[in-house]
């Protein structure tokens, strides 16, 4: 059985933080990009934005399934571009394209943003350098899954975990 | 290598590492077998039949009125955040069975894998074994909910603790239903199992400060919470998840 969750009286057992971060209100910091330039045998690939989701461009993938995407994979360490799939959402076609560097994400960008909705639009534009800045800064990006939960991120998310998967990190 | 499996499902994807293509396949039957059994989009479901009172639920599959029970149990637990009850009156049993189903599918992969490295991820709900790499845990990014295509943290799975899950205010599927004025926008929660990292996502996101205290004084879960004023929470175990930019959280007693 497992313990209950609601244990009464234990209340000071753990502390509940507040983390004092004002989220939204944080500037871009800039952080310096972390060129980790490709040593080895990977190569950097090169894509230009696909539509659809068939990779183009130079490199070679292995140890995936269904790649699509420049760049190697295989190993412990993906290097290259990878496509996620286009992800359809109410507000439109959403497509995430994401840049890896030795098992490291090192940049993401929309290649798709939804166009139907003039809000959606706008915060797909904000958000979009965001994520590439902390992906930088925080070196957060060594990561198999994502965990979120507001609807109108769900097909962004899709597509970025598509990516993911397809350079097998 | 075992690469990655992604096949559709509860309206959401599921992702597979480490799965032979037999056990990818079982688990994808596994899904399939609970979303049959509660879908309220599929009208033809068992739960469905009892939402248009065609079935009763004394005469549903024993397993369905055990799913039942423990989302009543979770209800108690909870201090009714979490329930299974629709405002109308509905039995909605989606605030389990995916997280059930995920669980089912780690027993797939554990057969399947002899104890090996695993992950499955549905819909950013996340269990895995072992670890992605010899030195590196499984790693999950947590989706900020203001800036929602940034991933602002990271959970570094590692047992016990091996499950994730995350339940916003504005999930699809509105199976968190507000007792109050929303406090938080989302909740990340890692515990040991699955069932319980979803539920208590929901629960905290479904109520306040208070229930955040309640639902984290034993200590069995961690949490990552977004208010609705901007301020992040977290216990102890879950602050190196989110990284500030002098890279040190600051505690507020």
């Amino acid at each position: 059985m497992r313990a209950r969750v609601i244990a009464g009286g234990v209340v000071s057992s753990i502390a509940v933080l507040v983390v004092g971060w004002q989220l939204g209100g944080q500037p871009a910091v800039t952080a310096p990009a972390q060129q980790s330039t490709t040593s080895g045998s990977g190569t950097t690939g090169t894509s230009t934005g696909t539509s659809g989701s068939t990779g183009t461009g130079t490199g070679t993938t292995g140890g995936t399934t269904g790649s699509t995407g420049t760049g190697t994979t295989g190993g412990s360490s993906a290097t290259g571009t990878f496509t996620g799939d286009t992800t359809q959402t109410r507000y439109g076609p959403v497509q995430v394209q994401i840049t890896v560097a030795k098992g490291t994400i090192t940049d993401v960008t929309a290649l798709q943003l939804t166009n139907s909705d003039g809000r959606s639009v706008q915060i797909s534009q904000q958000a979009a350098p965001i994520l590439r800045q902390e992906a930088l800064q925080a070196q957060s990006a060594q990561i198999q899954s994502v965990s979120g939960a507001t609807f109108t991120s769900e097909g962004y998310t899709t597509s970025l975990q598509s990516a993911i998967d397809k350079a097998g990190l | 290598m075992r690469g990655v499996t992604t096949f559709e499902t509860m309206g959401t994807v599921v992702s597979l590492r480490g799965a032979t293509p037999e056990a990818a396949s079982e688990v994808r039957a596994v899904f399939a077998g609970y979303d049959h059994r509660y879908s309220l989009y599929d009208p033809s479901s068992v739960l469905s039949r009892v939402a248009d009172g065609s079935v009763r639920l004394a005469d549903t599959p024993s397993e369905v009125r055990d799913v039942y029970a423990l989302a009543l149990d979770w209800r108690e637990r909870t201090g009714g955040a979490f329930t299974p009850h629709r405002p109308d009156g509905v039995i909605d049993l989606s605030g389990v069975v995916k997280a059930l189903a995920i669980r089912d599918a780690g027993a797939v992969l554990d057969a399947a894998s002899g104890g090996g490295d695993w992950m499955v991820n549905a819909g950013g709900d996340v269990l895995v074994r072992g670890h992605h790499r010899s030195d590196d845990p499984w790693s999950v990014g947590v989706v900020d909910p203001t800036h929602r295509d940034t991933v602002v943290g990271v959970v570094r799975l590692e047992a016990p603790r091996r499950a994730v899950a995350t339940s916003g205010s504005a999930e699809r599927g509105e199976h968190i239903w507000r007792r109050a004025a929303p406090t938080f926008v989302q909740a990340t929660v890692i515990a040991d199992d699955i069932v319980t990292a979803d539920v208590l996502a929901t629960a905290v996101v479904a109520g306040d400060a208070e229930d955040l205290r309640r639902l984290t004084s034993d200590a069995g879960v961690d949490v990552l919470a977004f208010g609705a004023d901007g301020t992040v929470w977290a216990t102890p175990g879950a602050r190196s998840a989110v990284r500030t930019e002098d890279g040190a959280a600051s505690a507020v007693t």
